[in-house]
């Protein structure tokens, strides 16, 4: 017996329509797999939900959707064989949308929510209420308890109030989610069955994350004279600075040291290479204290022998910045300098020697021969390192922390603090008193503003006309 | 021949053309408001020293001493550069300029005084580290019968010196006999490994002979294979110590279980996106490099709330897995920008060949492109695994209690950079754990700083 089959399209159809194809099979068949993850875990859920059952992993679902994704895959490359060009991006497209894209989609919608350590979605655990289970829809108060002022109601019956019910014998268990139906003399009304062998002893309100609009911006753009401009201010002149004061330190040490005449010139170049490769979070650290001490630092006992009196480094608004600028030179010289020496090595000798042969100085023969060769080869590298400072969060946040504190500035926008550092002290120092919300509405600017810097990088980094070969 | 550029020659560069004048006239002003503005800091700035306290040794005047010195200095390598210019015109037998060597050896006094200051640091952590007294952050001075520097504890007493912030380290670590062994091996191999690179030196320019290669390549493994062993079954059970310090070998492994699976991962993801940009050509090629490059410019950090709420979601909070997650999506974009650049630069006769010998694209991919690769996945690897190796933000974002955290964060748990208050108590144990951390990474840099300069100078991206 024939089979008479069609044979699969060896060529993807062609134009705009190939993409879409690719691209809806490819999202169809993650949203198939995780699909079912999900569905297998919500059942796997329900069967261990008994007593003494454990809890089942959310990342199973990562698991389970990658077993099912595979035979999906091969059976989808069976049918549209062209397919297979895009399985090779697979795993690179799948982690930039979980962990890359993802994350920007929920920062953006968070950037519109009310999102904070309170409107969490999760128990508050300044809310409570102790009860006993009467039947699996109702619990019994408390003799005495209220239930409007210890859930904060805003109605007597607390109805529709979002509950969660912590684990009475695990605490580390996630609380079970409910809601109230109403509260009437003493007896709580759940609005859905708890499980017959399920004894709560509490419950907490939970506060759902809200959607406010564009509270969070026109927050941050009412208050924006004692946090945003400042703080934009002093970025931009921070990564500026820096960014000049390293290349021409860089440059002067590079072409100091491309002198082919000079011996031990590889030992000068080893030595000075050492800042680079010490990793920049343990040498912030030994910068801060040990050498940046108002009394006891290294630089102020140093000066001392010098006649010098102590410099404030850290107490003070406008020395912490020269400290700052200071500990990036030393951070982010070695780069410049060996950035220098690598461009300087494709500029060809004869140059020189005409040079010398027409009788320039040394002095022409680096305005008019180095410098000018090293334009093409610095512009992106001087771009790069500004984008990069403008988001150089861990040397503020671990040499300054952004201080010292101003008077009149928020706790949260010090007089260090660049736009990164402000959007992390709202969200996870005791400062900013994890909002979230407005986190995510700074980050969203600094996003912004990076973008239009990367965008004008990579233009002049030729890096699309690169892509498009 | 390269002809230099017109504008090269000194005549060019003197001749001004008149509507250039406005330009100039703005540059000029430009540069007046920097002088100004600069004269206005430095009086702002010299308002605002504190005065001189019992701690700091101060030598009125000292910088007159420091010039002297320093003129006394270059007065005398005026009569050494006529030295240098007369041996060597001895030496080479034709005319040395007496300007040109003075030149270089003004050079060298420069680069000697950088190279103090670039390296004061590291001399003064190593300093304290060796030190149980932590003299050099304590508020005193030396005795007056002390040499200046160590009187003004700028430069350690040797006496009294001991390992004993080292020893606190380890203190109450329990290393099993296999381990030991491994540990042993790891050395071994490394003291072998120094042995082979000293002979290679011998080899400059020529060609390595092969034997010298393989040996190389067997020892680099085998060092590979220990550090894995010795690190990878360090649990924290053999963490009996009291205090956190003494969970820093535990840092230390988290760290590399951390990093090292971060660059497999980024190795992983990104040669085969890198090979498919680089030589398959279909409909959306284009399109997913740009996207690539657009999610590449969004910073890891700006989504840092957003991360946390995904990973505290997937129940993964305080789990190495969640951090890894967390690493691999910022590691695609430029590792496969990178990688599809050096697929580019092979020839592509090769894969032609093979396909039309029957080869499939994957068995091209995995059998002539993989090992053709691999300095470049070397570099792919490193860049990931350093970059890890120095984060501390998200660590410190997802991972909390001592037997979890990598080295990054535990630094931080000494007090000498919590928080705004000073506390100087284990700054020597702090110091001890800086000079032990930062060894590995500076080892690797030193040990591929070829790879490094060339490819993070090449792709203009500083790490």
């Amino acid at each position: 017996m024939t089979v008479v089959r069609r044979a699969p399209r060896q060529a993807p159809p062609a134009g705009p329509s190939g993409v879409f194809i690719a691209i809806v099979t490819i999202l169809g068949l993650c949203a198939v797999a995780f699909g079912v993850g999900w569905a297998v875990t919500q059942v796997l859920a329900g069967i261990f939900d008994r007593p003494g059952g454990f809890q089942i992993p959310a990342y199973l679902i990562l698991i389970l959707g990658a077993i099912v994704l595979i035979p999906l895959m091969v059976t989808a490359v069976r049918l549209l064989p062209w397919l297979v060009n895009w399985y090779y991006l697979l795993p690179a497209i799948v982690f930039l949308l979980a962990f890359t894209v993802y994350p920007i989609v929920l920062t953006v919608g968070y950037a519109f929510t009310n999102y904070s350590g309170l409107n969490s979605g999760e128990s508050d655990t300044s809310t409570r209420l102790e009860v006993t289970k009467l039947s699996r829809v109702q619990l019994k108060l408390a003799a005495g308890a209220n239930a409007q002022t210890e859930l904060r109601c805003d109605v007597p019956t607390c109805a529709g109030v979002p509950i969660a019910m912590p684990d009475p014998q695990d605490a580390k268990k996630k609380p079970r989610a409910n809601s109230i139906v109403s509260v009437e003399g003493g007896v709580i009304t759940l609005s859905s069955a708890l499980p017959e062998f399920y004894k709560p002893i509490q419950v907490n309100r939970v506060n759902p994350i809200a959607f406010i609009g564009f509270a969070n911006f026109s927050d941050i753009f009412a208050k924006a004279g004692v946090q945003l401009w400042p703080v934009l201010v002093w970025t931009v002149i921070f990564a500026v600075s820096t960014t000049l004061i390293n290349v021409v330190a860089g440059l002067v040490l590079g072409i100091l040291l491309n002198n082919k005449r000079l011996k031990f010139r590889n030992v000068y170049r080893t030595l000075l290479f050492l800042p680079w490769a010490i990793p920049a979070v343990i040498s912030v650290q030994i910068w801060k204290e040990g050498l940046m001490a108002t009394n006891t630092g290294a630089l102020n006992r140093l000066g001392g022998l010098f006649g010098g009196v102590p410099i404030p480094w850290r107490d003070d608004e406008l020395w912490a910045k020269v400290a700052i600028l200071l500990v990036n030179l030393w951070l982010g010289f070695p780069y410049m300098m060996t950035a220098t020496l690598s461009a300087l090595s494709a500029v060809p000798e004869d140059l020189y020697e005409a040079a010398e042969v027409d009788g320039a100085s040394k002095w022409q023969q680096v305005t008019g021969i180095t410098l000018p060769m090293l334009q093409a080869a610095f512009t992106p590298i001087v771009l790069s390192t500004f984008a990069f400072n403008f988001n150089n969060f861990g040397l503020i946040y671990l040499l300054t922390q952004g201080g010292p504190q101003l008077e009149g500035r928020l706790a949260t926008a010090q007089s260090t603090d660049i736009l990164i550092s402000w959007g992390y002290n709202t969200a996870f120092t005791a400062a900013g008193n994890a909002a979230y919300g407005p986190a995510s509405a700074i980050a969203i600017i600094v996003a912004v503003l990076t973008i239009g810097i990367s965008i004008f990088n990579f233009r002049a980094a030729g890096v699309f006309k690169e892509a498009q070969k | 021949m390269i002809q230099p550029r017109p504008s090269a020659s000194p005549v060019a560069d003197a001749y001004v053309p008149a509507n250039r004048l406005p330009a100039r006239i703005l540059g000029w002003s430009v540069v007046a408001a920097l002088v100004v503005f600069l004269i206005w800091l430095g009086r702002e700035l010299g308002s605002r020293l504190k005065s001189p306290t019992f701690f700091i040794l101060r030598i009125e005047n000292g910088w007159v001493y420091a010039l002297g010195g320093l003129l006394v200095i270059v007065a005398l390598l005026f009569g050494t550069a006529y030295l240098g210019k007369v041996i060597g015109e001895r030496s080479r037998g034709r005319a040395v300029s007496y300007w040109a060597v003075l030149g270089d050896q003004l050079t060298h006094l420069i680069i000697w005084v950088i190279i103090l200051a670039a390296l004061y640091p590291l001399i003064f952590i190593i300093g304290t580290s060796l030190d149980p007294l932590n003299r050099l952050v304590q508020g005193s001075l030396g005795k007056p019968t002390d040499p200046l520097l160590i009187r003004s504890r700028i430069v350690p007493p040797l006496e009294g010196s001991d390992l004993s912030n080292y020893a606190a380290l380890f203190q109450g670590v329990v290393i099993y006999g296999w381990q030991w062994v491994m540990a042993g091996v790891g050395a071994l191999a490394l003291l072998w490994l120094a042995v082979v690179n000293l002979r290679t030196r011998a080899f400059a320019g020529g060609l390595l002979p092969e034997r010298l290669q393989l040996e190389r390549r067997y020892t680099s493994i085998l060092l590979i294979a220990a550090i894995i062993g010795f690190f990878a079954f360090l649990l924290p059970g053999q963490f009996t110590g009291s205090g956190t310090a003494s969970r820093f070998l535990l840092w230390i492994r988290n760290t590399f279980l951390i990093s090292g699976l971060t660059g497999i991962m980024a190795v992983i993801l990104t040669t085969t996106a890198g090979y498919a940009m680089a030589r398959l050509r279909f409909p959306g090629r284009f399109q997913t490099l740009m996207f690539f490059i657009f999610v590449q410019m969004f910073p890891n950090i700006v989504a840092l709330v957003a991360i946390f709420s995904i990973i505290k979601s997937l129940d993964l909070l305080n789990t190495f897995t969640g951090l890894i997650l967390a690493y691999s999506g910022g590691a695609i974009a430029f590792g496969t920008w990178i990688y599809k650049g050096y697929v580019e630069s092979l020839p592509a006769s090769l894969e032609e060949a093979a396909l039309v010998d029957g080869t499939t694209r994957w068995g091209a991919f995995t059998r002539i492109v993989l090992p053709l690769s691999g300095p470049m996945l070397v570099f792919i690897f490193l860049l990931q695994f350093i970059g890890t190796y120095a984060e501390f933000l998200l660590a410190n974002v997802l991972l909390s209690g001592a037997v979890n955290w990598n080295v990054g964060v535990g630094l931080r748990s000494f007090g000498v950079s919590g928080g705004t208050s000073t506390n100087t108590t284990y700054y020597g144990q702090f110091a001890a754990a800086a000079v032990l951390g930062a060894i590995p990474i500076v080892a690797l840099f030193y040990g591929f700083q070829q790879v490094f300069v060339s490819g993070t100078v090449a792709g203009g991206v500083k790490e």
